[in-house]
């Protein structure tokens, strides 16, 4: 019999990694590189934070949670600009990609 | 619990091994510079999931740091390509 | 984008002090509250302070209800976001039609520019690509058959319900 918490961690935990297998899928099997970086950007930031929000019940203290939402935060704000950044590089290379 | 979590862990690594070997076949600089990306995503999920197992906080230090390598080695990235290409236009083609 | 276009305006020292508190707590929450750290915690949170004058204008100010709002409508769609890249990428033929729209906005040159595109990379199916000061972007998207333009409509909409004032640093 496993807990309310345990079980809510799973659950998250499990979509996280569900969502990274997605993104490993989109980079083998989109045509482009532009494509590609769609599913970089977006399947493994949205992974990591389901992985975030199921660890949360399994932190000891507060400030062990608030840690862990501020490192989602800085991966989903540097993922958001570090995206747009590539694909202007990208395109300006290979401007019909 | 704990055996679960780490089993997840490693089944992300797998995921990230299997997604780097997609990027770094490729010849171009974009998309090594994706595997960065992917490499700093992935490798702070499994960090975070490990540290969970092992009940082991620092190790959210190091994912931590993971993130921050990946935002700023992709920034420098940029702005060498700008420098690089300072003489050609700074925008794409609008006609497409 | 370049800061030296910003009007500068002596930012108040209530403002400033508000903004490096923010930093500071930031510092605590990662680093954590022993007393050996604090030294390196004020000099991050005022080297950041410092930093933050040049990229973010002290003068911008946003609404807070209107943030709320934003990020009920943007929190799922990042949600839609990731699950429809999911669906894509494991359906048994991938069925895309990638290619690049152009869209006009009306949003002033800027921060609120920069802001725009950094959440629409987070939104089904776009990427913004390219944004000139006149307001012309380049957004890459996974299906173009679909009603992009009407979409990207709607979220600068709601985009600009944040911003209490149009034009504020235009």
């Amino acid at each position: 019999m496993i807990s309310l918490a345990d079980s809510f961690t799973l659950a998250f935990v499990a979509a996280g990694a569900l969502l990274f297998l997605a993104g490993t899928l989109g980079l083998l099997r989109f045509p482009d590189t532009l494509s590609r970086l769609h599913a970089l950007s977006k399947a493994d930031n949205l992974g990591l934070g389901l992985i975030v929000i199921g660890l949360l019940p399994q932190t000891q203290t507060i400030a062990g949670g608030v840690k862990l939402v501020c490192i989602w935060l800085l991966a989903q704000l540097s993922a958001a600009t570090a995206s747009q950044l590539i694909a202007g590089i990208a395109a300006r290379r290979q401007p019909d990609a | 619990m704990a055996d679960v979590l780490t089993a997840i862990a490693l089944f992300i690594l797998a995921a990230i091994a299997l997604g780097l070997f997609a990027v770094l076949r490729s010849r171009v600089a974009i998309e090594r510079m994706m595997a960065v990306q992917l490499l700093g995503t992935g490798g702070a999920a499994t960090l975070l999931l490990l540290g969970a197992a092992t009940a082991q906080p620092a190790l959210a230090d190091v994912a931590l740091l993971l993130v921050l390598l990946s935002a700023f080695s992709c920034a420098a990235f940029t702005l060498g390509e700008r420098g690089a290409a300072a003489d050609e236009p700074a925008e794409p083609g609008q006609s497409s | 984008m370049s800061p030296s276009t910003i009007p500068r305006l002596r930012p108040s020292r209530s403002a400033l002090l508000l903004r490096a508190l923010g930093f500071l707590a930031l510092w605590l929450a990662l680093i954590g509250t022993a007393a050996n750290d604090w030294p390196f915690g004020l000099l991050a949170a005022a080297a950041a302070t410092w930093a933050s004058l040049a990229l973010w204008p002290p003068d911008s100010r946003l609404s807070l209800p209107g943030l709320a709002r934003f990020v009920l409508r943007f929190l799922p769609q990042a949600v839609v976001a990731g699950v429809d890249i999911a669906r894509r990428a494991m359906a048994p033929r991938i069925a895309l039609n990638p290619g690049l729209v152009d869209y006009q906005t009306t949003l002033p040159a800027g921060l609120a520019q920069g802001a725009m595109c950094a959440v629409m990379s987070l939104q089904p199916g776009k990427l913004p690509i390219s944004c000139q000061a006149s307001g012309a972007m380049l957004i890459h998207c996974l299906d173009t058959e679909t009603q992009v333009g009407a979409e990207l409509a709607a979220d600068e909409a709601a985009f600009l319900r944040i911003l209490p004032e149009r034009g504020r640093h235009g």
